[in-house]
Formats: structure tokens, C-alpha cells, sequence
């Protein structure tokens, strides 16, 4: 029986061999991807690409993960490097955010003006698609008009504080889509007007650094085949030779990597990069299951650079994988991890409480236990002590009111003064903590999506911190999924998260907004997306109206001296009332790169670009500036 | 009438009894997922979220709900709302309701999280990828385990003493601690084969020669993962059956009368071969919703994975089509089982024609 079964099973088997070498075939390029409209130079050419070659490709990793689904830049749940923002291979902002000085560096546009109504800004006269038509002031009144009548478009949110875009030297009516040419001279200028009962500088710049400006040849276009349909036109995959102003095109993507190939018709080469090309042909995104497997691809040189969380990041320099920095912190922090506080229940609606709280935390052991040692000292306060937000931070005023100090007795003491104290036992271990009047008082669970584990040891520390002082408190490890309703109606003592994690210009007025805007305040068990613990509800009889002046007047100042002096007052009023507990610093990205193909990656100690992925905001300009390695 | 059909009658009987359990399967697969207290627009918002304003929020919220009928709709597509303002849940029963329609039609829907993306060509891309890992291993790991376990048992000596024991250890690792110590070793140590991906970073697949000894070169570390378990455990179980058939009356028989020896070891072959056969039939059943740590650590983007993210997520429709397609292939590998039992094993047919003919 078996002679007779085996030839046939084996036959089977080769088979499905032949299956496994199709598995990863639904590749978008080669038979998917046809020459664009009107597309010029090599696309033909590169679709024919079956390998490559390895010195001509720079490979990255941990932007996207999983499979891509969309190439759709307004799908903003599904579109997948490097259609996404910030990601700007492709589609391209109209400024760059430098990370190092705060400032706006031109892009596709190139200055703007800042004035009472609103901001001009002024566009490249040779900035072109790729198809080579000349991207105008219509491209972007249009990219905006997207969010105006369609308020699901991930560019609806800026509206709240625009009152319109206009094109400015407008040479009469924009043709309708697709147009059969445009000749010069076309519109260049666009002004953005504040909406003055919403006025708002700030939020303006974050989107001119963020929003990413669209064709409006294509999209208008698509628009009207998709019969005026918004959610028709966002459900397009756009994955056919999409039509950017950026330096690279997309080449072909499959489940395991998108691979982007170099535009060298891209109009920056000359304005912005002194005639020079981006030095990798390709750009190539693997996608990898684990933060483990994109340790090992760095390590083996499979992977030239990545985001990812790599404990020990130090161990690696000997497979010639480097972080950011030489030495601790490894990498420079730019966000503020915390714990937000529920103050309507009665513990947490306590200032002196919330204050015992902070002295408590052994801020020393969450840096070295729980994120690898990869922070800066905390300071108090919720502002940045380096980088760019630095000049709005005092150490005098920190030294003076900020209570995110480890103090042990201070803790005690504030408890004790608060009217809490714990009931320890005979071997020192923390039973209870009586209020006031001898009463238990509710254990406070400290809640953290499970599985998170650097959240997780973060959380552990903070257990154990607040079980010495004697504030009787656990860790509540939920389900991601179910973290997800939980945060947004406020259904917590104590919940971990990150507030406006991104580098904007917005910073760091836009965490100060997240964790303290009160409009629209909701009820706990209703929802609301920020200020998670229900802080300065204007009917509770400790509302400190001062706040919201001040996060209102900021995005209105002009001036640096007042925004200084400002955000001096906003920080202490914060580290007063302490309304949530910082607790450690963390990057944008985990940036660290292998030198085993490429060198000339930029680092602490030669900073020509950010610390990000090269694609990835300013991180663009270091495809420039990269060389083979000798070895 | 069917009484003169035994074999006829006992298949419609099954196949009653597997439409049955269908039905029953596919109703947990729907509520099961929705009983969590978790929701997918709730991880939609909280990407899509942190710009807006509190209005702007709620109304992107309602958007979401209304697309993926999570909402109750009036009859001219506005959302209801209760006294507070608040956008009205549609039912569990008209959601199921739907989804029974709309699988009956064959359409599994489209995915929350990957909107627009459908369920189907979620579940088309991710299956080569675990029928590639799982089919061949397998198949060959059946064939050659089986081979062995056979000889083992015909053999006895040395060879036995040797590759049961080592057979026995082999089959009780799990495979995906095994594939992890293969990496460690074969990946990163010596780097003798890539420690995860499924071909070259450099290639297209295409169907180059390049490509098929590239993917091949990267096949092999998951192959053996799972492979060397498989023949494990079907030399184990082979053998036991074979020492079995060597002391039947048959066999002892067949020896006095002096038949050839290659003759008694087909026969003994072929009944030993018949729970083995079954226990094939159930892995290649089971195979589609298995091997997801395989998956995992060698960056397979198999079905496993496509499940785990979609669970990850509450995205109902994915781990319905995932669910589903389990279901459906468990179902069909049993029945296929029950029915192929009855023609293989004499025993069984017996029953059959004298059980429902008397």
C-alpha cells in the first residue's frame, strides 16, 4: 500500500513546495503596478526589477507593521508606509519640523509669513510631481478642502481652526480635474486664515509640518469617478504608481516588505539638496512579527536601521549596531510617558494627596529596571528639560514647587497632612491605608494595557513605591482592547499613557492641552480623548480658571519672551496642583542603525539629521548624506 | 428506502449531524468575539483621535460606527439617538442577522481595523503562507515517521532502542520552542540558514531560479521545526501498531502457513496504517488554524497571524472569516475521516450493512 501511496504523496508534496515558493507572491509590483499617467522616466524600466542589489538598497524597519493594506494617504486608520505621515518618501508637507531648533524648514514650500489673520505661505516654483506636473497653490487648497466639506477626513481636525484657505495670487478659477495642462504662471501662495473665535497659531503650524498635500489632478480626479463619493475615494488603494512630489515611487509591496524606488526626476534634488540624488536606489520596509526579529536582522546586517525596542541596546555594538547616543540615555527623549489621574474619586481630588504621590515614585528605578536605563533624569514638571522645549523649562522653579523629587518622608509626611496614613505589619508589609476617619480607603489600581511590557515594569516600580509610603495600590494589567475603552470614559484610578506623543511646533503647549483641556468635559462612563482623568472640570470647587487662560493665550503669543514667561507660569501651576504623575522620557523612535552595508548614519555626535528613520520627518535627508561601508 | 443504501444512509446521517455542529460553530464564532467588553472603534479612535477636539472626536466616532453598521440607522441613514444624544447601538440579533446573509452569499464583509481591506483577501494572502509551512511538513513528516515506525517495530535492535527513545523526546517538545532552539543554534549562532522571512530581502517573487532556491534555503529551519515533531509522533504511534499486528492470530497464522514474508508485512502494513490514516486526515483538518508560533517566530504572515492581530483588535469580521474557515475545514477533514473509515475498514462496513439491515 505504501508503494503505491508514497510516489504520489511526494508528487503532492514538490507541490506544494512550488506553493511555498508563490507564498509571498501577491506582490503589488511587477504585474500590478502599471506605468502612471503620463509617468516619465524609469518606471518602465524598474518594473522589470526582479532583484536588489543589495549595495543599491537601504533597508528599514518598525514604522509599519503587518501587512500593508493601503497606499491611500486619507485612509488614516489603514494607509501604510510611506503613505502615511509622517512619513515623507512620497507624499510630501509642505514644511519640515527641525527637531533641533524649532523651526520650520522649507519643503515644499518654501517661507511663510505669521500675521494677525492668519499664515501665508509661499510654495517652490520648481517643486513637481512625479509625473512632472507643477504642484500649485490649487494642490494644496484643495488637499485642505478635502477636510472641510468631509468632516471623516483625518485633515478635518485643523477646520476647528480655520476659517478658509485661499489661494492668493490666484490667476482666476482653478480647471476642473484632470486638467489637460498647467502653464505657467500658476497660483503659488496660499493664505490660511485663523478662525478668530478659535485662533490658533500653533495648530496651523502642525499641520503645515504634518499634513501631507495631495495632487489634485489624481485625487480630484478619482474623486469624480467615485461619483462624488467621500468614503468611495478613501476606500481606493492608490498602491498603482501613486502620484507624490517626493523623492521616491513606490515600486511593489507584499505582505513581508514595501519596497520605493528613487524618483530621480524629484524637483528637491536641486532646490534643497545642491544637485545631488539620494544615495539608495531603493528604500525597502521589511516588516518583521517582533521587536526581537528586528534585533536580529540589525544584528546579522540584514536591516540597515529600525525603530524598535532593544533592551541592552549597548551589548550590540560588537555585531556593529548603534543607538543614537554612545553612552546612557542611549537616546534623547521627547515625550513624557505618565499616569493620568481620575480626581473625581475623593484620594485623587486631593492636591496634597496627588503631591505624596509624586515624592513617592523611585523615579531612578523605573529609568534602570524598566526602560533599560534609556531616559534622562525626570525633572519635574511636564516640559522637556532638553531639546527644543528646553528654553520654556526652569530648574529654579522645579527646584522650588516640583514634587516629582523621591522623597520617601516628604511622601509620608504630604500623606499624613492629607489626612491618609497605611497600617503596615509586623514585617513591614502595607495592609491598608485609613483616611481620615479610621475608614479603609478603596485600593488604587494603577491600570496598563497587558503585554506592554516596558509599561508593565513601569507600573510594577510604582506599586511597590506607593506600598512603602503606604498608599495601599495594585496593578491592573487589562487587554489592550479593553484599555481602549477604558481610557477614553475615564473608568480608572490611575492609567498609563503617553499625551501628544509626536514632535510638533505645537509642543509643549499640545501635551499641556491633552492632559488639561476641559471643553466638552464628559462625565466618567462617557467619553472623551483627552485630559483622560477629568482634571479642572469648571464645576468642581477646586477649577483653577488660570489654566485655561493660559492654554488659550499661548497659541495666540507671538512674542518668545511671553511664551516663555507663559509656559514658566503654566508648568508651575502644574507642578503644583500636579494633575498627572510624569514618570520617565521616551524617544519618538527607537532609533538605532547597523554600519555593516551603510555608513555616515546621523548620531548624537554627528547630528546633520533627527533621530529618525530616514523617510520619517526630517530623517529624509539622510539618504543624501550615506556612503557604503569599506568593509 | 435509504435502508437499502447503508453506506448512503449512514453519510446523509453525518452530514445532518456536521450541518448541525456548522450551525452551532458559526453562531459562537459570531457572538463570541462581540461579548468582550472591547470594541474596534475604540482602537480606531484612539489612532485617529489625538488632534481633534472633543466635537470633532465624537463626530469621527459616529462616522466609524455608521460604516461598519455598528449604529442603529433610521430609514434615511441618519444615526438614532437616545435623550441624551448619543448614538443608538444596533442590535446583536440584526448584526447576526446580517452576517448570516451575508456569509450565505458568500461575502465575509471587510475588515475594522484594515478598512477597506475584505476579509477574503485577507484570509487569500495569509493562506499560501501556512498551507506552504504546514502541507509538506506534514504530508512528509506522516510518510517518512510512518516509514520508520514500521521498520523500528520490524527491526527491533539497536536501531529501535535508539529512535524510539529519540522519537518519544522529539515528539513532546512543542514546536515552537523547538523552532526557537533551531534559530538560536542554526540562525544565530553558526548562521548557517536565515533566522526568519520566507525568501532573500532582495528578491521579487517571482517564479525564478533565484527565487525558488532562495525560498527553499529559507524554508528549511521551519520545515524541520515542525517536521521533526510530526515524524515523531507518527513513528511513535506506527510502531506500536506494528508490535501490535506482529502478535495477532493473522499474522502467526500466515507465518505457519509460510507466506512470504514481504506478503504478511503488507498486510500487517495496511492495518496498522488505518488510525494512522484518521490521525492524517485530522492534521491536515486542524493544519489551517495551527501552526500561529511557528508563524510568530519565523515571521511567517500565515493565517495564525492574520487571526492573532485581527484578535488583537476586536476586528469581528476577520476573526469571523478566520473562525469560519477553521470551522469548515475541521468539519470537512472529520467528515472525509467518518466516511473514508467506512469504505478502508472492513470492521466498520460490517456494522454498517448489519447494524441497518437487520
Amino acid at each position: 500500500m505504501l508503494g503505491y501511496l508514497s510516489p504520489c504523496l511526494t508528487k503532492q508534496s514538490s507541490v506544494f513546495l512550488l506553493v511555498l515558493a508563490l507564498g509571498g507572491c501577491r506582490c503589488g509590483g511587477n504585474d500590478q503596478i502599471k506605468k502612471g499617467q503620463g509617468s516619465s522616466d524609469s518606471a518602465t524600466s524598474s518594473s522589470q526589477t526582479k532583484e536588489l542589489p543589495r549595495q543599491e538598497s537601504l533597508y528599514i524597519g518598525g514604522i509599519q507593521w503587518g501587512e500593508p493594506t493601503s497606499f491611500n494617504p486619507l485612509n488614516d486608520s489603514a494607509a501604510a508606509w510611506p503613505c502615511r505621515t509622517p512619513n515623507k518618501l512620497i507624499y510630501e508637507t509642505l514644511f519640515e519640523f527641525d527637531t533641533f531648533t524649532g523651526k520650520l524648514e522649507p519643503l515644499l514650500a518654501k517661507s511663510y509669513q505669521l500675521t494677525e489673520d492668519g499664515i501665508e505661505v509661499t510654495l517652490q516654483e520648481t517643486a513637481t510631481w512625479n509625473d512632472g506636473r507643477p504642484v500649485t497653490a490649487w494642490d494644496v487648497k484643495y488637499t485642505y478642502d478635502i477636510g472641510r466639506t468631509n468632516k471623516s477626513a483625518p485633515i478635518s481636525a485643523v477646520w476647528d481652526y480655520l476659517d478658509d484657505v485661499k489661494v492668493v495670487d490666484a490667476t482666476g478659477q482653478a480647471p476642473e480635474p484632470p486638467e489637460a495642462s498647467i502653464v505657467a504662471p500658476y497660483p503659488l501662495k496660499v493664505m490660511f486664515v485663523f478662525k478668530q473665535t478659535n485662533k490658533n497659531a500653533l495648530r496651523i503650524l502642525t499641520s503645515i509640518q504634518q499634513d501631507l498635500i495631495l495632487p489634485r489632478h489624481v485625487f480630484g480626479a478619482a474623486f469624480n469617478a467615485a461619483g462624488g463619493d467621500f468614503q468611495k475615494l478613501v476606500s481606493l488603494k492608490m498602491d498603482n504608481n501613486p502620484v507624490g512630489s517626493g523623492p521616491y515611487k513606490l515600486h511593489s509591496y507584499s505582505a513581508e516588505k514595501i519596497v520605493t524606488e528613487r524618483h530621480d526626476g524629484y524637483w528637491g534634488n536641486k532646490v534643497l539638496y545642491q544637485d545631488t540624488k539620494p544615495v539608495p536606489k531603493y528604500v525597502v520596509h521589511q516588516m518583521y512579527n517582533s521587536n526581537d526579529q528586528y534585533s536580529v536582522a540589525l544584528q546579522q546586517g540584514r536591516l540597515d536601521i529600525a525603530s524598535a525596542f532593544i533592551p541592552r541596546i549597548w551589548l550590540k555594538e560588537k555585531e556593529n549596531v548603534f543607538p543614537w547616543l554612545k553612552k546612557p540615555p542611549y537616546y534623547e527623549g521627547s515625550s513624557i510617558p505618565m499616569l493620568f489621574i481620575n480626581v473625581k474619586k475623593p484620594s485623587l481630588g486631593d492636591v496634597k494627596f496627588r503631591r505624596a504621590m509624586a515624592h513617592a515614585i523611585n523615579y531612578a528605578d523605573i529609568r534602570e529596571l524598566a526602560v533599560s536605563g534609556y531616559s534622562q533624569d525626570l525633572k519635574s514638571g511636564a516640559i522637556m528639560p532638553s531639546g527644543v522645549e528646553s528654553k520654556y523649562y526652569s530648574a529654579e522653579d522645579a527646584a522650588q514647587v516640583g514634587a516629582s523629587v523621591y522623597d520617601p518622608t516628604k511622601a509620608k509626611d504630604l500623606l499624613k497632612a492629607a489626612g491618609y496614613q497605611g497600617v503596615f505589619d509586623a514585617k513591614g508589609g502595607l495592609v491598608e491605608t485609613r483616611d481620615k476617619n479610621g475608614n479603609k480607603m478603596p485600593t488604587l489600581e494603577i491600570t496598563s494595557p497587558a503585554g506592554w511590557t516596558d509599561w508593565e515594569s513601569i507600573v510594577k516600580v510604582v506599586v511597590k513605591s506607593f506600598r512603602d509610603v503606604g498608599i495601599d495600590a495594585r496593578e491592573r494589567f487589562v487587554d489592550a482592547n479593553l484599555f481602549w475603552s477604558i481610557q477614553p470614559k475615564g473608568e480608572f484610578d490611575l492609567l498609563m499613557w503617553t499625551p501628544a506623543s509626536e514632535t510638533s511646533p505645537a509642543q509643549p503647549w499640545d501635551r499641556f492641552e491633552f492632559m488639561l483641556g476641559n471643553q466638552g468635559i464628559a462625565p466618567i462612563g462617557q467619553k472623551m480623548w483627552r485630559n483622560y482623568g477629568r482634571f479642572n472640570d469648571p464645576k468642581d470647587p477646586n477649577y483653577v480658571k488660570r489654566f485655561d487662560e493660559l492654554l488659550v493665550e499661548i497659541p495666540k503669543l507671538t512674542d518668545e519672551a511671553q511664551r516663555v514667561t507663559a509656559y514658566r507660569e503654566l508648568n508651575k501651576l502644574f507642578m503644583e496642583q500636579q494633575p498627572t504623575l510624569p514618570l520617565v522620557y521616551r524617544p519618538e523612535q527607537f532609533y538605532q542603525y547597523s554600519t555593516a552595508v551603510w555608513t555616515q548614519f546621523p548620531n548624537g555626535e554627528n547630528p546633520y539629521a533627527p533621530a529618525f528613520i530616514p523617510g520619517y520627518r526630517g530623517g529624509t535627508k539622510t539618504l543624501w548624506r550615506l556612503k557604503l561601508s569599506a568593509k | 428506502m435509504l435502508h437499502r443504501y447503508p453506506r448512503l444512509h449512514h453519510g446523509l446521517n453525518r452530514l445532518g449531524w456536521y450541518f448541525l455542529t456548522f450551525v452551532v460553530a458559526i453562531t459562537i464564532n459570531f457572538f463570541l468575539p462581540r461579548m468582550g467588553p472591547s470594541s474596534p472603534v475604540d482602537i480606531l479612535m484612539s489612532k485617529a483621535s489625538s488632534t481633534m477636539d472633543s466635537a470633532a472626536a465624537r463626530n469621527k466616532e459616529e462616522t466609524y460606527l455608521k460604516e461598519f453598521g455598528l449604529a442603529k440607522l433610521a430609514d434615511d441613514g441618519s444615526i438614532l439617538r437616545d435623550q441624551e444624544g448619543k448614538p443608538l447601538k444596533a442590535s446583536l440579533l440584526s448584526q447576526f442577522f446580517n452576517y448570516l446573509l451575508m456569509s450565505a452569499r458568500g461575502d465575509l464583509g471587510s475588515s475594522i481595523i484594515q478598512h477597506p481591506k475584505k476579509v477574503s483577501e485577507i484570509i487569500a494572502t495569509a493562506i499560501p503562507w501556512t498551507l506552504a509551512l504546514q502541507v509538506p511538513t506534514v504530508m512528509i513528516g506522516w510518510i517518512v515517521g510512518n516509514l520508520l515506525g514500521a521498520l523500528a517495530a520490524y527491526k527491533r535492535g539497536v536501531f529501535d532502542r535508539v529512535f524510539y527513545p529519540l522519537s518519544l523526546l522529539i515528539s513532546a517538545i512543542p514546536p515552537f520552542c523547538f523552532g526557537i532552539i533551531l534559530i538560536y543554534i542554526f540562525g544565530i549562532t553558526l548562521r548557517w540558514f536565515p533566522a526568519m522571512g520566507g525568501y532573500d530581502d532582495g528578491l521579487m517573487p517571482t517564479l525564478s531560479w533565484n527565487f525558488v532556491v532562495s525560498a527553499s534555503y529559507y524554508y528549511f529551519l521551519p520545515f524541520m521545526s515542525i517536521f521533526l515533531i510530526v515524524l515523531g509522533g507518527q513513528a511513535i504511534g506506527m510502531r506500536s501498531m506494528c508490535i501490535y499486528e506482529l502478535g495477532t492470530d493473522y499474522v502467526k497464522y500466515a507465518k505457519q502457513l509460510g507466506i512470504k514474508e514481504s506478503k504478511i508485512l503488507m498486510y500487517m502494513f495496511r492495518n496498522a496504517m488505518l488510525p494512522q490514516l484518521t490521525g492524517l486526515a485530522l492534521a491536515l483538518g486542524t493544519m489551517v488554524g495551527g501552526a500561529l508560533l511557528t508563524e510568530m517566530i519565523f515571521s511567517y504572515p500565515g493565517i495564525g497571524m492574520a487571526m492573532l492581530t485581527a484578535i488583537q483588535s476586536s476586528d469581528y469580521p476577520v476573526i469571523q472569516g478566520c473562525t469560519l474557515l477553521i470551522t469548515v475545514c475541521v468539519l470537512v477533514a472529520n467528515f472525509s475521516v467518518d466516511i473514508l473509515i467506512g469504505f478502508l475498514d472492513p470492521r466498520i462496513k460490517v456494522q454498517q450493512t448489519s447494524g441497518k439491515g437487520a
